[in-house]
C-alpha cells in the first residue's frame, strides 16, 4: 500500500469539500504581514497558506496555516496546545475533541482554514487561573481518566453537555459521550464524574470499592 | 490446603493503603499538562513514515528510492537494502521475549525491515523528512517491485500439507530449542479417562484476533547526542527496552536512555522495545538530527500486534456422579509470521481431574503478528473451557455453578497448595451478589422472548508471583521523602501505588513523598508492567529500600543541610511449597434481541481476591475497565480478514467495534480482601486478571438465553440471528 490509504482520502475529503471555504477567507487576509515562525514543523514554501484570526482558550491569534492543516495539527504543533490527542485521526474515537464556539468537534476532522472568526477551547482553557472547573474536580475524585489519553476529549465533550444538560441521567451521559472511546474502558467512572460534577450523584457508590 | 471459612478474610486497615486516593499525577491528566511521548518537540526534529507491504507475503525484488530521494526535505530513507538490524523481540523461539539466550539462538529472526515481508503491514521502507507532509508524499515516490507468493491466514490451513511454507522450517512456530513442537501439558492417561467415563462430550470453540487498540497510537521520539541514544517511547518497561534497544543497536546499556513519564495504554507487550523504536532510533542516526515517528491508527492496527486467535477442540469425560474423568485440549493458535509470545491456552488446570491432555500448536500465518494482551493466554483459554463445562452441564442438566464447585480444584494445577485460597468464596459471594439463582434459567432459552434474558458465569486463578525488582528511596535534612523507581505507569497507576506503598512503609503522608519515575538514566531498574507485577515485585523493593532508610535515620538522624540519606533495594523474594494466586468469579446477564441479533449486558457481577488492594479506588477501575475489555471481545472485535487478498478489513475503531460507553455497563465489582504476608502488605495480581472471565460468561450468558451455543468469538448479530434461523 502506498501511502496510508485511508487517511490520505481523508484528507483529500476534506481538502475537496473546502475549497469553495478557503477561496472566501483568502480574500480578507493581509499577505503581507509577518507571521510568527512556526514552533515544530518546518514549512516548504510553495505550500498554500491562509492566514486565519481566531480564538483559542478565549486569546485573540492571528496565524498563518497551511491549508492542509487539520484543527488539531494547528493546535497541537503550531499553537504547543497539545492536551488536544490524536488517537485516530479520522474522526472514530473523539481523542481529539474540542470546542468550536462552544460545540464539541472533532479536531482532527476539521480544517484549520475553517476556523477563521471561530472561538475554540481546548482542554488547556478549562481551569481558570489554576482553578479546575468542577468537572475536571470530579474527574480526578472519580478516578476517571486511567491511561489519560482520551481524558482531554472526554472533559470537552462532558463540558458542552453539562451546559446543556445540566440535570442528565447516567443514560444521557452515555449516550452524549458515546462518540469519546476509552479502551482502558474507564467508562463506569467517567459516567460517575460527570454526574458527580452534575450534583446528580453517581449512579453506583464508588470513590471506593464496595 | 489452605482453605479457610469466610470469617478468616479482610485485612486489618493500614494508615496510607487501602484508601480511596487520587492519583498523583490527576491534575496533570485532566488539564492537558500530561506530555506524551508524540508531544514531545526536540530542536531540528524530523518526522517519520513507514511504508508497509499491501501484500500478505512476497519477496522485494527491488525497491527503487530515487524519486523520494529527490524529494526536497527527505533526509533519510531505510529499506532492507541499508538496514539488516535485527529486532530481537520481534520473532523468539518458544515466545521466551525476556531471554537473551533463546534470542541468540532463534532461528527465525525478524529484523527491522524483512525481505520476504510476510504479512499486509509489514515495514519495507521508513523515511525521515521536514515535516510529515513531505515523509508521506516521499513513500508514494518510493517504487516496491514485489514478486507476490501464496499465502495463508488460518491456523487450521497453515498445517495442511499443501500450505504455503512462511519458514523453510514449516509453519509450526518453533519452541526455545528451535524445534516445530506443541506447548503440551499431561497428567495421568486421557484414553484411560475417557474409557471410563459415562458420558463423553465433544466440542469446537475458536476466539479471533483481538487487537490491543490502546488509545495513544504507537510513537517515538529518537534522539542521539555523540553515541548516546535518548529515546521517548510508550512503554511499560523502561529498562527492559532499554536493554533491547542497546542489544540491537549493539551498543553499551548505558548508552541508550529511555524516557516514558505518560503512555496512552498498554495492554500487552510494551514490556520490550517496539520496531518503531528501533525504526525511529536508526533514521535518527542515518539522518544527523531528531526524529518523530507517529503511526497511524491503521499502522497501529495492522503494524504491531493483538491476542492470538485460537481454535480449540475439547473432549471432556464425567463419571456417573458427574465428576470429571477426563479433558483433552488439542488447540491451535495463530501467531502470524513471527512468534513473540506463547500462543499457549490457559483453563485446563482449573479442574480436579486425574487425567488431562492440552496440546496447543503455536501456528505461522500471514496475518498481522499475534503476542500478549492483557492475560495473554487466559481469556481464549478460559473462553473455550469455561463455555465447554457449561456445556456438559447443561447436558447434564446440572447448575453450572454447582458443576464447578464440584469439579474444581482448591490447590494450583491441582498439585500445590496456595498462600490463601478464596475462590469458592468469589464464587458464592457473586452468586449472592447476582442473585444467580434467580436469573439463571434451568432450561436454557426459555424466556419467550423477544429479548431473551439468560445468566452466565466464570472463574479464575492468576498468577501473583513474586520476583525481582528494584527501588531507591532517599531522605533531605527537611524530612522530605524522593522515591526513584522505573516504573511508567500504563494506566493501572502504578506510580500513585508505589508513592503509597512508600508513604505507609515510612509512616508519613503520601504529600511527603516525590515520586520519581519513567527515566532509566534517573530511575533504577524496574520489572516492568506486563503480567500485573509491578505493585507485587517494585511495591516490594519500596517496602525493603525504606526499612534500611529508616535504619539509617535511626542510626544517625535526618541528614544534615544540603545533604541526603538514600537507601536502596533490589530484594529477590521467593515461596516454596505454595502459588499465590489472585482469584476470580463473574456473573453476567444478558438481552438478546431476537429480531435484531443484538446482545446487551445488563447486569455484571465480578468478584475478586486481589490481595489487599493498595488503592480501592485504581483497583475497582481496573476491574472495571478489564470486564468492558472482555464484553467487547465477547460481541464485537475481531480482525477479519479478506479471504482472498489477505488484507485486513477492519483495521481502526469503526470496524473493529471496541466498546463505547453505550455498550458499557455498571460493573458491580467487589474484592474479598486477605494478606498472606508476601508481596508488599499482601498485594496480588489486578489489572490482567479482570479480563480473563468477561468472554466465557458473556456467552455462557447468551446460551442460557437463546438455547443454543456460541462457539466463535466474536458473538456478533449475524451468528445470533444464524443461531435463531
Amino acid at each position: 500500500m502506498t501511502r496510508s490509504e485511508h487517511e490520505l482520502s481523508r484528507r483529500a475529503f476534506l481538502e475537496g469539500t473546502t475549497v469553495a471555504v478557503v477561496a472566501a477567507t483568502t480574500l480578507n487576509v493581509d499577505l503581507g504581514a509577518q507571521s510568527p515562525p512556526t514552533v515544530a514543523i518546518a514549512v516548504e514554501s510553495q505550500v498554500p497558506r491562509t492566514t486565519i484570526r481566531l480564538t483559542v482558550n478565549g486569546v485573540a491569534e492571528r496565524v498563518e496555516v497551511e491549508d492542509r492543516w487539520t484543527l488539531v495539527e494547528l493546535l497541537r504543533d503550531r499553537l504547543g496546545l497539545t492536551g488536544t490527542k490524536i488517537g485516530c485521526d479520522r474522526g472514530e474515537c473523539g481523542a481529539c475533541t474540542v470546542l468550536v464556539d462552544d460545540k464539541p468537534a472533532y479536531a482532527c476532522s476539521q480544517l484549520a482554514v475553517w476556523m477563521d472568526g471561530r472561538e475554540v477551547t481546548t482542554v488547556e482553557g478549562l481551569a481558570r487561573n489554576g482553578v479546575l472547573t468542577p468537572l475536571q474536580q470530579a474527574f480526578i475524585d472519580h478516578d476517571a481518566p486511567q491511561c489519560g489519553f482520551c481524558t482531554s476529549g472526554q472533559l470537552m465533550t462532558a463540558t458542552a453537555f453539562l451546559k446543556n444538560t445540566p440535570k442528565p441521567t447516567a443514560a444521557d451521559v452515555r449516550s452524549a459521550l458515546a462518540g469519546n472511546l476509552c479502551r482502558c474502558a474507564s467508562y463506569n467512572h467517567y459516567v460517575d464524574a460527570v454526574l458527580a460534577a452534575a450534583g446528580t450523584g453517581p449512579v453506583r457508590g464508588t470513590g471506593g470499592a464496595q | 490446603m489452605m482453605q479457610r471459612d469466610d470469617k478468616t478474610f479482610g485485612v486489618s486497615p493500614l494508615q496510607t493503603l487501602g484508601h480511596a486516593t487520587a492519583r498523583i499525577d490527576a491534575a496533570e491528566r485532566v488539564t492537558g499538562r500530561a506530555k506524551y511521548t508524540a508531544d514531545i518537540q526536540l530542536p531540528g526534529m524530523l518526522f517519520a513514515r513507514v511504508l508497509r507491504s499491501p501484500h500478505p507475503h512476497a519477496r522485494i525484488r527491488s525497491i527503487d528510492l530515487s524519486k523520494a530521494r529527490a524529494l526536497p526535505g527527505v533526509r533519510a530513507i531505510l529499506t532492507h537494502d541499508n538496514c539488516t538490524v535485527i529486532w530481537g523481540a520481534g520473532s523468539v523461539a518458544g515466545g521466551q521475549q525476556y531471554s537473551d539466550d533463546i534470542k541468540k539462538i532463534t532461528k527465525q529472526q525478524r529484523r527491522a525491515f524483512n525481505n520476504p515481508v510476510r504479512f499486509v503491514g509489514e515495514p519495507v521502507a521508513a523515511v525521515a523528512a521536514i515535516n510529515r507532509h513531505v515523509a508521506e508524499e516521499a513513500l508514494t515516490l518510493i517504487a516496491v517491485d514485489y514478486e507476490v507468493l501464496p499465502f495463508v491466514l488460518e491456523q487450521e490451513d497453515a498445517l495442511k500439507p499443501e500450505a504455503p511454507k512462511i519458514w523453510p522450517e514449516g509453519n509450526i512456530a518453533l519452541n526455545n530449542r528451535n524445534e516445530p513442537l506443541p506447548i503440551t501439558q499431561r497428567r495421568g492417561s486421557v484414553a484411560t479417562g475417557l474409557q471410563q467415563s459415562a458420558q463423553v462430550f465433544e466440542q469446537r470453540f475458536s476466539t479471533s484476533f483481538v487487537h490491543n487498540a490502546q488509545m495513544e497510537p504507537r510513537a517515538a521520539v529518537a534522539h542521539w547526542e555523540g553515541d548516546k541514544l535518548t529515546i521517548y517511547t510508550p512503554t511499560g518497561g523502561i529498562a527492559n527496552c532499554r536493554h533491547d534497544m542497546a542489544r540491537d543497536l549493539g551498543i553499551a546499556e548505558d548508552k541508550v536512555r529511555v524516557i516514558c513519564h505518560y503512555m496512552g495504554g498498554n495492554f500487552g507487550n510494551k514490556n520490550q522495545n517496539q520496531d518503531a523504536d528501533l525504526i525511529t532510533a536508526l533514521l535518527a542516526q542515518e539522518a544527523k538530527a531528531p526524529v518523530k515517528l507517529e503511526l497511524s491508527r491503521r499502522e497501529d492496527f495492522i503494524g504491531m500486534h493483538g491476542r492470538w486467535p485460537t481454535v480449540h477442540y475439547y473432549k471432556v469425560g464425567v463419571d456417573a456422579q458427574q465428576q470429571l474423568t477426563a479433558i483433552q485440549l488439542r488447540g491451535y493458535s495463530g501467531m502470524g509470521p513471527y512468534r513473540k509470545n506463547s500462543g499457549a491456552m490457559a483453563g485446563v488446570e482449573l479442574y480436579k481431574c486425574p487425567n488431562i491432555e492440552a496440546v496447543v500448536t503455536p501456528v505461522h500465518t500471514n496475518k498481522t503478528v499475534s503476542a500478549n494482551f492483557r492475560g495473554p493466554e487466559y481469556p481464549q483459554g478460559f473462553f473455550g473451557i469455561q463455555s465447554m463445562m457449561d456445556d456438559v452441564a447443561a447436558k447434564l442438566k446440572v447448575d453450572p455453578v454447582e458443576f464447578a464447585i464440584k469439579n474444581m480444584t482448591r490447590l494450583s494445577r491441582d498439585e500445590v497448595p496456595y498462600t490463601v485460597y478464596s475462590l469458592e468464596e468469589c464464587i458464592r459471594r457473586g452468586a449472592a451478589a447476582f442473585d444467580w439463582k434467580a436469573r439463571w434459567r434451568s432450561v436454557p432459552g426459555s424466556d419467550p422472548g423477544p429479548i431473551k434474558k439468560g445468566a452466565g458465569f466464570t472463574y479464575m486463578v492468576f498468577r501473583s508471583g513474586l520476583g525481582q525488582s528494584s527501588a531507591v528511596v532517599r531522605v533531605d535534612a527537611q524530612g522530605q521523602y524522593t522515591l526513584f523507581v522505573g516504573v511508567t505507569d500504563v494506566g493501572g497507576g502504578a506510580k500513585t501505588t508505589m508513592g503509597l506503598i512508600a508513604a505507609e512503609a515510612l509512616g508519613v503522608p503520601l504529600s511527603q513523598v516525590n515520586v520519581v519515575w519513567g527515566d532509566t538514566d534517573t530511575c533504577p531498574f524496574s520489572v516492568g508492567e506486563s503480567g500485573s507485577r509491578t505493585t507485587i515485585m517494585t511495591g516490594q523493593a519500596v517496602v525493603e529500600a525504606v526499612r534500611d532508610l529508616k535504619g539509617q535515620i535511626a542510626a544517625k538522624g535526618l541528614p544534615p543541610a544540603g545533604q541526603v540519606l538514600t537507601a536502596s533495594a533490589t530484594p529477590r523474594p521467593t515461596i516454596e511449597g505454595r502459588v499465590r494466586g489472585a482469584f476470580g468469579a463473574h456473573f453476567v446477564e444478558v438481552e438478546v434481541d431476537t429480531a435484531l441479533g443484538r446482545v446487551q449486558v445488563t447486569k455484571y457481577v465480578a468478584v475478586h481476591d486481589s490481595g489487599r488492594l493498595m488503592n480501592p479506588l485504581t483497583a475497582q477501575g481496573q476491574i472495571q475497565g478489564a470486564a468492558i475489555q472482555g464484553i467487547g471481545m465477547a460481541l464485537h472485535e475481531q480482525l477479519l480478514y479478506d479471504a482472498r487478498s489477505g488484507k485486513p478489513l477492519t483495521p481502526g475503531y469503526y470496524f473493529d467495534r471496541i466498546p463505547t460507553h453505550r455498550d458499557a455497563p455498571p460493573i458491580e465489582v467487589s474484592f474479598i480482601e486477605t494478606d498472606d504476608g508476601l508481596g508488599p502488605y499482601g498485594a496480588k495480581a489486578i489489572g490482567e486478571s479482570g479480563i480473563i472471565l468477561g468472554p466465557g460468561a458473556v456467552a455462557n450468558a447468551v446460551f442460557n438465553a437463546i438455547g443454543t451455543r456460541m462457539k466463535d468469538l466474536p458473538i456478533t448479530r449475524d451468528k445470533i440471528l444464524g443461531a435463531l434461523a
